[in-house]
């Protein structure tokens, strides 16, 4: 790593939205998409199967209010993100993505856990630990429970460079 | 234009449906009009660019090709695997196809993506005889987009191309508008001092080059799907919708740097092979090459598709808007880049000592033994840098301008977004799924892109086609194929039948493709898995530089038997390349 590159890592840092959360809070929106839920909650639970790179389905009914249990699989040979968040969310989340894989923490089909407690100054770190995501590598499988909140324009997207815009997204339609 | 078959009653009985469609090509003179000027061209259907063939993979396609042309003609189907017989290339595949006579292509469609096709006699292509290859996967898409556009780049040239290879011949700075002026001698001595500029000016005289090189046929109007400039093709959408644009660069000549101010890119294949997605501002499409993006537009607005020539000698463009008639300002084009004396590193024969200036990355990289170290710490960067999963062409050179390995360090030709943004490398490109599993090459082949520009000579290790062996592959090896361009030039070598697996320090993830650009001073890495029997053709596809003898025959040894005995027919049919 040269001069140049640790200068552009300083900049972003210095920057006030600079969180390496998942994107759903530090950004002034609050929780447009809901709030963690209890898996005791759960009205019901839905299988999300992420492929290179798409989901299935690719489409979610929810009612307004209601706490969903997502079981979600890497079926895919690349990691993949499953988040739930609103599009300018998603579009907040893809810069720090962008940066996780420009320093190696997301490599093809790995995730170097290691890299993301590495401290970056200011006290932040790459960590990826926010409640309306989770980060799989192949052939890993987590769980996603969630309150949906009132209608709102909710996705849910893989958020690693690139894949958002192919098309590595699903809608949420409130009923 | 095209009947669909269904083999009906043996689909009842087996499980997977055979679908085997039947198409129809007439070859013809056909007008060309590009805006600027009318010239009469060839085409298919009676238009040039010719159709989009729309194939299924999966599908057994007959393809039936009449010539309608006072002189023989042949198709070539671009970056498609199949039988060599029905690669189309005369003398290599078969005769070629005479006056009059209808020729029928059969074969398996075995794979999905964004191809192109056109004719490989004579100057048949840079003349108009290409179309557009579009084929559907079996399986579903890996991408979600609402519509899609062929974006057929071309540079129409008002001469006829043996008229541009006669030219060149007799004078191979014929079509080089862009030659240095007095003007600017002045101006780079009050920048660079007068001794400096002297120098630099007698050394590149020694190398009977000129530093405007970048392209050596300019004069041309660059046209997306027929449409000049002035003509701006245009493709609707409706604001929210993600389209999907296949661009194909169909040109004689020209590489292209292409953009659309207003929207990010994302690049979700290369020569028909989905790659991981790549956000761009800008990418530089080669000749023979194909990129998919997609793009997001949101707004009730016209966006411009800008494409300047890498030389900026000329440009293509078109538009996609909600409406027809809707226009998006034309950005002027940037200053022609000039190549540097690192461009020229690879040239053998050169005085070192005329070299020693101020422009030159560095002095001792004109120096051959250390040229070796160059070409080992590029790989040794690639190998690492790329494994640590950095992104190479935001990676600051030592200057903290952006580098890309596949450039020569210094090289004056290396891209650099418009807007400073992110502009694609090959070290970004990486399979989205690999289609070999990584193993050891069983051997190397050294090929050394040679020409000499004052005779309009061009070839591979300094033999032209026409006094070459060709080369010999075993089916079933693995062949690493080094290429290191010696001259000013950009050469996007294209191997017929087999892919191309660009080494881009990915390991198991490098892509495939089936046209590399191998630039000026540079050294590049290819693999390919000899697994097509036959023979093929393997050439630069600059159209005069093939023909100028950049052009090998590949024989493969062995494999079934029944191939090796099509192989002696077409030998002995023969005919020219």
């Amino acid at each position: 790593m040269n001069a140049s590159k640790f200068l552009v890592i300083a900049a972003v840092m210095s920057m006030p939205a600079a969180t390496f959360a998942a994107g759903a809070d530090g950004h002034g929106h609050g929780m447009a998409s809901g709030e963690p839920g209890k898996a005791s909650q759960a009205s019901r639970t839905i299988n999300v199967e992420m492929y290179d790179n798409y989901y299935e389905p690719e489409m979610i009914d929810v009612e307004p209010g209601e706490t969903v249990r997502f079981v979600v699989e890497n079926k895919g040979n690349l990691v993949h993100e499953f988040n739930i968040g609103t599009p300018g969310m998603h579009d907040a989340h893809q810069k720090e993505m962008k940066m996780m894989v420009e320093h190696g923490v997301i490599q093809g089909g790995q995730i170097h856990h290691d890299m993301m407690d590495m401290d970056m100054g200011n006290g932040h770190s790459m960590k990826h630990d926010d409640p309306n995501s989770v980060l799989l590598e192949p052939g890993e499988s987590q769980e996603v429970v969630w309150t949906f909140s009132d209608k709102g324009n909710v996705e849910f997207a893989c958020n690693v460079p690139g894949h958002y815009q192919a098309g590595m997204y699903g809608e949420i339609n409130f009923k | 234009m095209k009947v669909r078959l269904l083999t009906g009653l043996l689909s009842l009985l087996m499980p997977a449906l055979v679908l085997a469609g039947e198409y129809n090509l007439t070859v013809d003179r056909v007008e060309i009009d590009t805006g600027d000027f009318v010239k009469e061209g060839i085409g298919y259907n009676g238009k040039s660019p010719g159709p989009v063939l729309r194939f299924k993979e999966g599908e057994d396609v007959r393809i039936n090709v009449t010539n309608n042309l006072d002189e023989a003609t042949s198709i070539h189907w671009h970056g498609l695997i199949l039988p060599f017989e029905q690669d189309g290339v005369p003398g290599i595949s078969f005769p070629g196809i005479q006056p009059g006579e209808t020729f029928t292509y059969e074969f398996p469609i075995t794979q999905a993506g964004t191809y192109w096709f056109h004719s490989h006699s004579g100057f048949q292509e840079p003349d108009g005889a290409f179309g557009a290859i579009v084929i559907e996967p079996e399986g579903r898409e890996p991408f979600r987009y609402d519509r899609e556009y062929v974006i057929q780049l071309t540079d129409k040239h008002p001469h006829s191309g043996d008229r541009i290879m006669r030219n060149l011949k007799m004078m191979p700075d014929y079509y080089n508008r862009q030659q240095q002026t007095v003007g600017e001698f002045f101006s780079d001595a009050s920048s660079n001092g007068l001794m400096d500029t002297i120098k630099d000016r007698m050394a590149w005289g020694d190398m009977r080059m000129m530093k405007a090189d970048v392209e050596d046929v300019q004069g041309f109007t660059g046209m997306i799907n027929g449409k000049g400039p002035a003509q701006n093709w245009t493709g609707l959408f409706e604001p929210g919708e993600r389209v999907r644009l296949r661009f194909i660069n169909s040109s004689a000549m020209t590489y292209f740097d292409v953009r659309i101010p207003g929207l990010d890119m994302t690049v979700i294949q290369a020569d028909g092979n989905n790659v991981q997605p790549v956000n761009v501002d800008e990418f530089r499409i080669g000749v023979a090459e194909t990129y998919d993006v997609i793009v997001h537009p949101r707004d009730e607005q016209a966006y411009t598709i800008f494409a300047e020539s890498m030389g900026r000698s000329g440009f293509a463009r078109a538009t996609l808007a909600p409406e027809e008639g809707m226009e998006a300002p034309i950005p002027p084009m940037r200053d022609p880049a000039r190549l540097t004396m690192a461009d020229m590193a690879g040239m053998p024969g050169m005085d070192h000592g005329d070299m020693d200036h101020g422009d030159m990355a560095a002095s001792e990289d004109m120096d051959h033994s250390s040229m070796e170290n160059m070409d080992d710490s590029k790989m040794k960067d690639m190998d690492h840098g790329s494994m640590d999963g950095m992104d190479h062409s935001k990676m600051g050179g030592d200057d903290g301008q952006p580098s890309d390995p596949f450039y020569a360090k210094g090289s004056g030709i290396m891209p650099v977004a418009a807007n400073d943004g992110k502009f694609l490398s090959y070290a970004d490109l990486k399979a989205q799924k690999p289609l070999y599993e990584e193993r050891e090459p069983t051997r190397e082949i050294e090929l050394r892109l040679t020409g000499n520009m004052e005779r309009y000579t061009w070839s591979i290790n300094g033999v032209k086609y026409e006094d070459a062996d060709p080369i010999r592959l075993q089916y079933g090896e693995r062949v690493r194929f080094k290429f290191v361009n010696e001259t000013m030039m950009t050469h996007p070598m294209h191997l017929h039948g087999m892919w191309s697996i660009l080494d881009v320090g990915a390991g198991k993830w490098n892509p495939i493709k089936h046209t590399v650009s191998v630039q000026p001073g540079t050294t590049v890495y290819m693999e390919t898995e000899v697994d097509a029997p036959g023979q093929w053709a393997f050439h630069c596809h600059l159209s005069y530089h093939a023909a100028a003898g950049m052009f090998r025959k590949v024989i493969v040894e062995g494999g079934p038997d029944s191939t090796q005995a099509k192989t002696d027919v077409a030998i002995e049919e023969g005919g020219d390349a």
